[in-house]
């Protein structure tokens, strides 16, 4: 047996490695740097957008909403949607709505939930043609749930939604990516309005502001080609937006009111609706 | 694989068995990062700033599991879209892949107004703490005081 310096010694080297003094300064705090100079129009516009860190998952949505009370999730759930589709663009946008009630799931910790939702994205995702490399995911979901790790559970999701998109993408149907992106964001904003419909919180209403992330939406809606820019769920979806996106686009220092996140709730509760039976 | 190790590394307290799982993560994160990127330039960095992010893993952050790659010099900064909630804290964390110093990290509001952050900066990695008191649209900036071209990662954790 080699002594025990020789594992130790890349061991103490490994954990400096590791844990540099970055997490303390997360937990306690570093000064704050000097402010930078002001970015120009030109910046601005040159800056770039990529799904997968622009849009925020539901999870992050959710985990804003969790520190201004104690939301009750469960009341957000829905029956089991359909999940036959009547054609790939509405399977699409369905599957991007069945991943965001995963992360309610999680939030509620009900592992059931959690295991009859992870099966159903599965089974949407095998009609996509996109199930071989998600069923890896499908499996740690269900041993997740089952385990209650509800922290895992939340990043895998969000794996499961990438791995999806990165399987459309190799399956040259990178059109469909930005449809998952567009039926989560409209399911997520379905549930936090529909928590703030039962218990008005001008904390939560606040978090509604996102007046940039359906300006992307909707810009990434009407670069789709053609063919699919004319289904008629995509030009439901997209006409639907245009009026969420003048709800959810106010100044940084307006609070909604409850009215207006009741017509918000209206709105996005509708096209969820529309989305899943594809009409 | 990386995120498993993780998951395991926040939940062990001895000291010992830490210890030994450092090891671990390091040899293991190199084959996780081959997830995603598409260069060795891509796989390094991406490891170098999962260590770093790792970090803030043990403070309780989550991961985001998206990536941005590209390129970074003197002069010519890269700057990426996100979308923040008030009432989370967010660390941007960046690192190169060939050990250049010199990465800064900055975040600027929707106007383009900096914010102030918390900055993390060592060796060929920066990071950028940073809680919004207003939802909506920011700008994160990487800059670069090196004079060649160098391939960065940039990934962002939340909690």
């Amino acid at each position: 047996m080699s002594p025990p310096w020789k594992w130790l010694l890349p061991s103490i080297i490994a954990i400096l490695a590791v844990e540099p003094s970055g997490a303390q300064r997360a937990g306690g705090g570093s000064p704050a740097t000097p402010a930078a100079s002001p970015l120009t129009q030109a910046e601005l516009k040159a800056a770039v957008a990529i799904d997968s860190l622009t849009v925020p998952t539901p999870g992050e949505f959710f985990k804003a909403i969790d520190k201004t009370g104690k939301p009750n999730w469960v009341s957000q759930f829905r029956p089991p949607t359909p999940i036959g589709g009547v054609n790939r663009a509405q399977m699409a946008l369905n599957l991007g709505t069945l991943i965001a009630d995963g992360y309610i799931a999680v939030e509620a910790q009900d592992g059931q939930q959690v295991k009859n939702i992870g099966r159903d994205v599965l089974s949407l995702a095998k009609k996509l043609s996109v199930s071989d490399s998600v069923l890896a995911r499908g499996k740690s979901i269900t041993q997740f749930a089952e385990d209650g790790s509800w922290d895992q559970l939340n990043e895998e999701l969000e794996a499961t939604q990438n791995e999806v998109k990165k399987a459309l993408e190799e399956n040259r149907d990178t059109d469909l990516i930005t449809l998952v992106s567009v039926g989560g964001w409209i399911r997520g904003t379905q549930v936090v309005t529909g928590l703030l419909v039962e218990s008005y919180n001008p904390e939560t209403a606040k978090l509604l502001r996102q007046p940039a992330l359906v300006g992307y939406l909707r810009g990434k809606l009407d670069q789709l080609p053609a063919k699919i820019r004319q289904d008629k769920i995509v030009v439901k979806v997209n006409g639907d937006l245009k009026n969420i996106a003048t709800l959810v686009s106010f100044p940084a220092d307006h609070v909604p009111t409850a009215d207006e996140v009741k017509t918000l709730n209206l709105a996005s509760a509708k096209l969820t609706k529309e989305i899943s039976a594809g009409e | 694989m990386k995120r498993f190790l993780i998951s395991l590394f926040h939940l062990l307290s001895f000291p010992a068995l830490r210890l030994v799982l450092g090891v671990v993560v390091v040899v293991f994160s190199g084959a996780a990062a081959l997830f995603g990127a598409d260069t060795d330039e891509q796989t390094k960095a991406h490891s170098e700033v999962l260590d770093l992010a790792g970090a803030f893993q043990n403070d309780g952050f989550k991961l985001r599991d998206g990536t941005w790659y590209t390129q970074v010099s003197q002069g010519h900064p890269q700057t990426l879209q996100v979308n923040l909630y008030s009432g989370n804290a967010y660390w941007f964390s960046v690192a190169d892949a060939d050990n250049s110093t010199g990465l800064t990290l900055s975040v600027f509001d929707d106007h383009g107004n900096p914010v102030e952050v918390q900055s993390y900066q060592k060796d060929n990695k920066a990071a950028a703490g940073f809680s919004p008191d207003a939802s909506g649209l920011y700008y994160v900036e990487v800059s670069s005081s090196a004079q060649a071209a160098t391939t960065f990662c940039l990934i962002y954790s939340y909690k």
